[in-house]
């Protein structure tokens, strides 16, 4: 059996990635700040943890709201072409 | 578009008098902002021995057009807010993401307005932070160096490459470019921190979420997430408080509009945030804006609109307004309790204030229909919102106009 080209390989290693999904990211810091505020509530570590906590949830607040602002196509359409047909618009 | 030409007899030293200008822009209003017709105006050059009248024909090198620098401190995130939504809207044209960017910049960018999210001056990221043992409402996680520089080189009609702050990963991201804008709103936790920053705002406003509504709103936000809980939420914003209380909430004093949310008084026991009373405090004596007023101005109302024009549905609305001192500055406030449930209830409201700086009756409730999807857009948060974004408009125009007067005068001496 001949080989026209070498056959190459690529080896993907895995690596011990932090879960990518921002929902578990969240849950595990939320975790995470209740065991540091046991010891105290008022301490710095506490802030700062339920501060990401804070961060995190945040975000996933706005992308929720840009998921759902999602809109009609349109209207989408019609934003780069107005003088399009589809887009006239009349006042009677 | 006219490609203008300003032409002056001796060339003044100052070089741009004697530019071929840049094509003069319709107005965001879709009417030029300065007339391009040649009988516009004439120049009398002094010093000319002969007296000759030149034509001044419109000048506008973007170099002396300086963008207006908003300032909005808000806890809820950056940019993507409500407040934002309709300000840009005001304005005209939607704002979206830096197209071919990053996908997960901060700034909104519209025809005439682009917002930053001062996140992006973390000098901390997220692990900085933790490292560091500082909250990201510390200054200490903020370069303000940074901020002051870029949003005067903004101010000055420059570019900048500004920072991104991730706030999936948590990490700072390559900078990206910015161009200066006609309206430039720097939003998020410290915009009126630094003084030098603080000087380069030509307005700047405070969105002060009261403690009852901040929890109810944080429940609705944040309760469907798996992982929180009402005590989660509770713990995070009692956490956070220390900070809040020493670094953010101390920025009230100097924004020339405070929007206070506070909870219903028209609902004894109402714990579920969901009807507002909503403060506009208003200071006094800042140039080109004025307070609205209800009825007579300085003095102080209660107005209930509901009665025999205008039927409201329960609770209804109040008004009050009047004057007050917050901070040591003399203020006007204007109050709203209650909920909008009907156009008519809006515009009835409308016509009966007074400085509201709409150039059409019925602006402001055709701009609230226009985002009815918006939260707030029933309480006095939305219409407060879009009050302050006509406030805005009013200090571009005059800025503006300031702009328009100056050349001539700079040109006469």
């Amino acid at each position: 059996m001949s080989r026209t080209s070498p056959i190459l390989r690529l080896r993907v290693v895995a690596m011990a990635n932090p879960p990518t999904d921002i929902n578990e990211v969240l849950s595990q810091r939320i975790k995470e700040a209740e065991d540091v505020c046991v010891a105290d509530s008022a301490s710095k570590e506490c802030a700062v943890a339920w501060d990401e906590v804070e961060e995190l949830s945040a975000e996933i607040a706005h992308k929720r709201v840009k998921e759902g602002a999602k809109k009609d196509p349109l209207e989408e359409f019609c934003k780069d072409a107005p003088e399009a047909d589809e887009c006239r618009v009349y006042e009677d | 578009m006219a490609n203008i030409k300003l032409t002056f007899p001796s060339s003044p030293s100052s070089s741009t008098s004697m530019q071929t200008l840049l094509p003069l822009r319709a107005g965001f209003y879709g009417a030029p902002l300065l007339s391009s017709s040649p009988s516009s105006g004439h120049l009398l050059v002094p010093g000319h021995s002969s007296g000759k009248r030149y034509k001044l024909f419109v000048c506008t090198a973007s170099s002396t057009e300086q963008p207006v620098i908003i300032g909005l401190a808000a806890d809820s995130g950056c940019g993507k807010s409500t407040f934002m939504r309709r300000l840009t809207s005001v304005f005209g044209g939607a704002a979206t993401p830096p197209k071919g960017g990053n996908p997960d910049s901060n700034t909104l960018i519209s025809d005439t307005t682009t917002v930053i999210c001062l996140d992006d001056y973390h000098s901390l990221d997220r692990n900085g932070r933790k490292r560091e043992n500082v909250t990201a409402l510390d200054p200490r996680a903020n370069n303000f160096d940074l901020m002051c520089e870029q949003v005067k080189a903004i101010k000055e009609g420059r570019p900048i490459e500004k920072p991104i702050y991730n706030h999936v990963t948590g990490l700072l991201d390559p900078p990206e470019t910015i161009l200066p804008p006609k309206i430039f709103v720097i939003e998020g936790l410290h915009p009126m921190f630094d003084a030098r920053v603080r000087e380069l705002l030509d307005f700047s406003i405070y969105l002060d979420i009261s403690d009852e509504v901040k929890f109810a709103w944080k429940i609705q936000r944040d309760m469907a997430e798996r992982g929180h809980s009402l005590e989660s939420i509770k713990a995070s914003i009692a956490a956070r408080k220390p900070d809040f209380d020493a670094y953010i909430d101390p920025q009230k004093q100097h924004a020339d509009v405070v929007i206070q949310v506070l909870p219903t008084r028209l609902i004894p026991d109402d714990n579920e945030g969901k009807i507002l009373r909503v403060r506009m405090i208003m200071k006094e004596g800042i140039p080109n804006f004025k307070p609205v007023y209800l009825f007579d101005e300085g003095s102080t109302i209660s107005w209930i609109p509901c009665g025999r024009k205008l039927t409201c549905s329960y609770p209804g609305i109040q008004f009050s307004y009047g004057p007050d001192v917050y901070y040591d500055n003399e203020v006007s406030v204007l109050e709203m309790d209650g909920q909008f449930d009907k156009l008519d209830e809006l515009i009835y409201v409308e016509s009966h204030l007074s400085n509201l700086s709409t150039k059409f009756y019925g602006e402001i409730t055709q701009q609230m229909l226009k985002h009815a999807d918006f939260p707030g857009s029933n309480n006095g948060t939305g219409f407060f919102q879009t009050v302050v974004g006509l406030k805005i408009r009013d200090v571009y125009e005059a800025l503006r106009a300031e702009e328009a007067a100056t050349p001539l005068k700079s040109a006469k001496a």
